[in-house]
């Protein structure tokens, strides 16, 4: 992840004059949160499972050396070669290596987080192989050449009319029908298919590894996953570390969170699980296959406060329900990360210097940390960032004296009291005739979108004290 | 760079994880119990079957034996292609249907380009999720699952479970004497895709019609359910 994360403010201004993706922002905003909230209405156990599945999570990443180190036993066991990776560079030269051993050509991509975040794409690109993104989204969004800006649903800032520009630029077809969404996604899968058929490596990520039989578990709608896992004649894995749980049962368990937060399903049309090469007389299936376990900053992750952001499924949730990611979309945060989760996770995958504004695009509503399937105290993390940027000195000096100024009063009820009722009075006698405000002295932030109300006579305190007086007089 | 990497990341993972005994670690494990799951639609296992492989846009058919299986069968390939051919996996107990009764012409192999429909014998039907589990092996080629246009899937109303859990065991169990199977598949539905603007397209790299065909002893009302959904949806 090289990209800089300084550049939020811009990039969210930006976002917001395009009104276009604000108006597929403002669709997903309202229909991704229903479909959720309905497929858990219908589960009343749904909280005893968020908390079972946590206690697995915690009790998986407490002993994950113990946990991994039974995954490895049991995948090689079943045929599998195990690579381990500490940053994202080692894992991309370890693809490197064995798709050049095998003389690959072609590469057939499932959906991966983790290959994003290494930059895998570019890296056997500029090695000469041929490198194809096979979901429907991350395909639209490789032939763009932008990257993805939902971790669920990529191309989300994408209209049909633009994917059917796309299409008819890239796709050398002819003329022919593209109208319908599903013209475009046939054509996509077809030209897909071909790729499928020729690749000789298939890479995929893992939404789970299982310890106790060494298999991964991988989640997805299309099957283009289950392709790339039993098309080429080798199979790459690639996923994180913090992946581990300890047994089967559990995978499903935390399945039956993911599909439901994720996309309002009980369960992904396939939930399927791999685990090394062809058996005897089997018709299809890859001949060697290997696991490649990426490290980049979990292990320091699970050693810092910040570990419960391991616990993560990838679900989206936060996103969907995020009032900043819902208002400037993903590509804002310039992450592979994007919304509540990734303004935790990417500091701690880069550096808070180069990302310390993530932390900052919250407006501490909580909704995140509610709809959590992971149970993740998501703002409680993103309050923890803010105050180590603080400790760091990496916010505005201005911004960090105000926010001393803020803490001493806090400390000191009376003068607080005071000062508030000082400037109330001085606001309400200012503002009692125009009702409000369009300029204020530290107040730019807000007077320059919008007035700022003139306040009531007396502060809340004062008005609360006069009433216990009364109550006490009665 | 495997080998030290490896070392390092294990060495840090040390420093954080608690250093307990194996024993300790399983019984940890062990005391957290299993997950909740959801409460069927219905008490009797076919029709809550049946109700969720209709949620998940498949479409059911219920025969009481191999007899009716393949007749059914038979109805479907008519009904969508005006043939009866299939592709199907070396399953020795699709090898023992009576498919010339129905004049259904199987191709017994790993499905090729051209190919619209697959069958697949599944090992177990998921009743929580309305999912039927295939494993790899020579009796199901991965490519009769993923690759046709049109996916049946017969599933014995013995080999219905009711929770993914009660699906573990049984995959663990039959691995004891097989091994381990290089795949396992829940299946649950159609492929679909909703990346485009968020409208719901089915077929996308997978099959875009997904039939389950129950043998056994279905309830009536469970077969009621089933045909119901099935005139609606001719
Ligand atoms: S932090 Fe929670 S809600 Fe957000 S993607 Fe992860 S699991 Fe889903």
């Amino acid at each position: 992840m090289e990209q800089r994360r300084d550049t939020f403010i811009d990039n969210a201004s930006a976002a917001l004059k395009n009104l276009k993706q604000a108006e597929r922002r403002d669709i997903i905003a309202s229909f991704a949160p229903q479909i959720r909230a309905a497929a858990i209405d219908s589960f009343e156990g749904f909280g005893d499972l968020r908390s079972h599945v946590k206690k697995i999570r915690q009790h998986s990443l407490d002993n994950l050396d113990y946990y991994l180190s039974q995954f490895e036993k049991e995948a090689v066991h079943n045929g599998n070669q195990v690579h381990f990776a500490r940053d994202g560079e080692e894992l991309n030269s370890v693809v490197l290596d064995i798709c050049q051993q095998h003389d690959a050509r072609r590469v057939a991509k499932g959906k991966s987080i983790v290959t994003e975040e290494t930059g895998l794409n570019s890296f056997l690109q500029s090695a000469g192989l041929s490198v194809m993104e096979t979901d429907v989204g991350e395909y639209i969004v490789q032939q763009a050449g932008e990257k993805p800006s939902h971790i669920v649903t990529p191309v989300l800032h994408k209209s049909a009319d633009e994917i059917r520009e796309l299409f008819q630029e890239k796709h050398d077809l002819g003329p022919r029908d593209l109208h319908n969404t599903s013209d475009l996604v046939v054509e996509a899968c077809n030209v897909l298919r071909e790729h499928f058929l020729q690749a000789e490596v298939g890479i995929i990520g893992a939404n789970a590894l299982i310890a106790e039989n060494g298999y991964c578990m991988l989640v997805t709608n299309e099957g283009n996953g289950d392709l790339c896992a039993n098309l080429p004649k080798v199979l790459i894995v690639c996923t994180t570390i913090d992946r581990v749980l300890p047994r089967a049962e559990d995978a499903t368990a935390m399945s039956r969170l993911l599909a439901r937060s994720a996309t309002g399903q009980p369960q992904s049309c396939y939930t399927s699980f791999y685990s090394g090469p062809r058996r005897e007389g089997e018709l299809d299936g890859p001949l060697e296959t290997h696991f490649v376990l990426l490290d980049n900053e979990r292990s320091n992750t699970l050693a810092s406060n910040y570990r419960e952001i391991l616990e993560c499924i990838r679900c989206g949730a936060c996103l969907n329900h995020c009032p900043i990611y819902t208002s400037v979309g993903g590509h804002a945060y310039d992450s592979v990360y994007p919304g509540p989760m990734g303004s935790v996770l990417t500091p701690l995958l880069t550096s808070l210097e180069q990302s310390h504004l993530l932390p900052n695009a919250c407006t501490s509503c909580g909704l995140c940390e509610e709809v959590c399937p992971a149970d993740i105290p998501l703002p409680d993390l993103l309050r923890d960032l803010r105050h180590d940027e603080s400790t760091k000195k990496l916010s505005a000096p201005r911004w960090r004296y105000g926010l001393k100024l803020h803490s001493w009063l806090a400390r000191h009820p009376s003068t607080y009291q005071a000062l508030t009722a000082i400037s109330i009075g001085i606001l309400y006698r200012l503002g009692r005739k125009r009702g409000g405000f369009s300029k204020l002295p530290f107040g730019s932030g807000w007077t320059s979108q919008r007035e700022f109300p003139a306040p009531q006579e007396g502060t809340f305190m004062k008005l609360y004290k006069a009433e216990i007086k009364q109550n006490n007089g009665r | 760079m495997g080998g030290s990497a490896r070392s390092e990341i294990f060495a840090s993972l040390r420093k954080t994880g608690r250093g307990e005994t194996q024993e300790n670690v399983q019984r940890e494990r062990l005391s957290l119990g299993s997950a909740p799951a959801p409460e069927p639609p219905a008490t009797e296992v076919c029709e809550a079957f049946i109700l969720n492989v209709l949620k998940n846009q498949g479409s059911v058919d219920c025969v009481s034996n191999r007899s009716e299986a393949v007749q059914a069968i038979a109805h479907y390939l008519y009904a969508h292609f005006h043939n009866y051919r299939l592709v199907t996996g070396n399953d020795s107990r699709l090898g023992a249907m009576p498919w010339r009764d129905a004049g259904v012409l199987p191709r017994f192999g790993s499905l090729e380009a051209g190919e619209p429909v697959a069958l697949s014998y599944a090992r177990l039907g998921v009743v929580e999720t309305g999912a039927v589990v295939t494993w790899t092996g020579k009796a199901t080629p991965a490519a009769n699952n993923f690759l046709p246009k049109h996916h049946i899937v017969l599933v014995d109303k013995n080999d219905l479970v009711l929770t993914m859990e009660k699906a573990w065991e049984r995959i663990h169990h039959a691995f004891e004497k097989t091994g381990r199977a290089r795949g396992i598949n829940f299946i649950a539905g159609p492929s679909s895709t909703a990346d485009i603007e968020a409208e719901l397209v089915y077929g996308a790299h997978g099959p875009h019609r997904w039939h389950v065909v129950l043998l056994g002893d279905v309830p009536v009302d469970a077969r009621n359910i089933a045909s119901a959904a099935g005139s609606d949806q001719t």
